[in-house]
């Protein structure tokens, strides 16, 4: 071996990168984007979560001090107002509905006779409570159930440990979604949706591109087939492709791990349908900015980085800085995953998942005119 | 007399660069009209230009008395690009097929004529094979077979013989020439000098410009050669550009 032509070839190599300006830049700016993206959305706490508080603890009056002492109060006070945002109702139903309707993650309903009877059970260690605190919460997202769970349980500590009780204060959780929801249960949709993102984009990214350099575009553009006949038959194609991936997918996940499927399976799939068009379309889109295959490969990872960590595929939304929701808001996974999880983990049908449909449909037809209008003004 | 193409004042510009400028061209029905000129001359924008593949700075351009674009065009023109332009995925029989299918047949329609095309390009015992496994020479022929599939009245081969064997360069000229018996009008480019003498008409051209255009047997004999490629640096010359 001699090195001057070891060299010669490495030599080659490195100019045939740095003439790229776009390979280039994507060799230096994907990673920086990609641990920057990773570090502020996974690890970070989740905040904002919607609770509704049913307080019906009626308190206990010190005439020492003339005022109405109430444990339930207490524990609200300690609880971290940066990650629940407690809302209060004082009807149970109104706020079990509000959860089912996805408005909120989780109720907590504190009883009558709550600050009654934990100090008659710091003067008596042998009474027992008769009415415990009752968390009611949405399992289906479960890093969110989890995050109300671990605040919660926090701020009981908390109370218990200034005001001198001894023994822990009961607590009855009581999921309205997912009694046994285990974390297979919620990634199924997350994951599902983004394989079936990931990989028509980049098939339909990678087809495009080489219709494009073979040749085979200029031949369809002097045919009689229209641009629209055009996106038209790769949506057809890619969405039985789509179907039948996620098909496959959701038929693994249920018969190896038996996952929850409470809702209609078939509008799961109307889901997946809608993610494909509006996916398929994006790749044609993108498609027009790469000249060879090679840059086309080169844009796929950023492009499905940032929906794998934005889209809440399996990190909620919840979780992500408020900064980088607008760009969460604008990808189509973000809506396909939140639909498909509805409707596989909550059993809603399309009269709660509307505005995720509407999204996917608004996505479709202005990535559908957009790859349409690119076709029309390109030149052979 | 019938014109099939009749292209004035056209003109392409890139930014600042003209790929083509001031190119007037005529093609008389039935006739093979070759367009000849070294690499980077003008030859392709000129032809993706009158296909309608390329919208031109300024100019005009009429195909079988249509203004270009149209879209009643896309039935009666057909066009072979410099590159193969295959589905390479796909096999011979696909390839073909998918094309029949574009323009409208169905069924036995695309069985008979994709018969007829694998005949006449002589690849019957190729049809099942994937193209990507075909030789180039091969894969031209296939193309050849896509851009014939709805008889087009005009047929545009833009370089179909870069690349191809001397023997196969022959062959083509063969299906050109019987092309052009059953009435198909031809505009062919190219940069093989040699085998435009088989067209009934030429043009020459150079820096995006149509520098002289006649009858090869005209050219020698005004410019006193024996190849075209004599007479074009002689029209070269004389236009300035040598």
């Amino acid at each position: 071996m001699k090195l001057y032509r070891a060299l010669a070839v490495g030599k080659r190599v490195f100019r045939d990168v740095i003439n790229d300006r776009r390979t280039l830049l994507l060799i230096f700016v994907t990673p920086i984007i990609s641990i920057l993206l990773f570090g502020y959305t996974f690890g970070t706490e989740i905040k904002n979560v919607n609770v509704i508080v049913v307080n019906e603890d009626k308190g206990v009056f010190n005439p020492q001090l003339n005022v109405t002492d109430s444990i339930s109060d207490k524990i609200i006070a300690n609880v971290n107002p940066q990650t629940l945002k407690i809302d209060y109702t004082n009807n149970v139903s109104d706020a079990v509905n509000k959860v089912q309707n996805g408005h909120a993650y989780g109720v907590i309903q504190f009883p009558s006779d709550l600050t009654s009877e934990v100090y008659a059970k710091a003067q008596n260690s042998s009474y027992t409570e008769k009415a415990p605190i009752t968390v009611m919460l949405d399992m289906s997202n479960t890093e969110v159930a989890r995050s109300i769970s671990s605040r919660f349980n926090d701020a009981v500590s908390k109370t218990v440990d200034s005001i001198g009780v001894s023994s822990a204060l009961p607590v009855n959780n009581d999921p309205i979604y997912g009694n046994n929801f285990k974390l297979i249960d919620f990634s199924v949709p997350g994951i599902t949706t983004f394989a079936v993102f990931a990989i028509t984009l980049e098939l339909t990214l990678v087809s495009f591109v080489n219709e494009r350099t073979s040749g085979t575009l200029q031949r369809l553009f002097i045919s009689p087939l229209k641009e629209s006949e055009i996106v038209a038959g790769y949506a057809m194609a890619f969405c039985t492709i789509g179907t039948a991936q996620a098909t496959l997918i959701l038929a693994v996940a249920i018969a190896a791990f038996h996952i929850t499927v409470a809702g209609n399976i078939f509008i799961a799939l109307g889901v997946i349908i809608l993610l494909v068009v509006a996916s398929q379309s994006l790749g044609i889109l993108i498609s027009s900015v790469a000249k060879r295959e090679l840059q086309v490969i080169q844009f796929i990872p950023p492009l499905t980085l940032v929906a794998f960590l934005l889209g809440g595929i399996i990190w909620p939304l919840e979780a992500i800085p408020s900064w980088l929701l607008p760009i969460s808001y604008v990808l189509p996974p973000t809506y396909a995953v939140h639909g498909l999880r509805s409707v596989l983990l909550k059993g809603w049908g399309l009269d709660k998942i509307w505005l995720d449909i509407l999204a996917l449909a608004l996505f479709e037809v202005v990535f559908l005119v957009l790859a349409m209008w690119e076709l029309k003004r390109w030149e052979a | 007399m019938e014109y099939f193409v009749q292209a004035a004042s056209l003109i392409k510009k890139y930014g600042k660069f003209n790929a083509v400028h001031n190119f007037n061209l005529k093609i008389r029905a039935g006739e093979i009209y070759g367009l000849l000129g070294p690499n980077g001359a003008g030859k392709t924008t000129a032809i993706k230009m009158i296909c309608g593949l390329l919208t031109p700075t300024a100019g005009e351009i009429y195909v079988l008395g249509k203004r270009v674009p149209d879209g009643i065009l896309a039935r009666l023109v057909g066009y072979m690009p410099q590159e193969t332009a295959l589905y390479l995925g796909l096999t011979v029989h696909q390839n073909i097929a998918f094309f029949g299918e574009i323009y409208g047949y169905r069924g036995q329609e695309i069985e008979t004529r994709e018969r007829a095309l694998l005949k006449f390009i002589d690849l019957e015992k190729f049809a099942d094979e994937l193209v990507i496994n075909l030789s180039g020479g091969m894969k031209h022929r296939v193309s050849l077979a896509c851009a014939l599939f709805h008889e087009p009245k005009l047929l545009f081969l833009d370089e179909p013989t870069v690349g191809v064997d001397p023997e196969l360069r022959v062959s083509f000229w063969n299906y050109f020439d019987e092309l052009k018996k059953n009435g198909t009008t031809i505009l062919i480019t190219t940069h093989y000098m040699d085998e435009a003498r088989r067209c009934d008409r030429i043009g020459f051209m150079r820096n995006g410009a149509l520098i002289a255009e006649g009858v090869p047997a005209e050219l020698l004999s005004y410019t006193n050669t024996d190849s075209l490629e004599d007479a074009f640096l002689i029209f070269a010359k004389q236009d300035g550009a040598l």
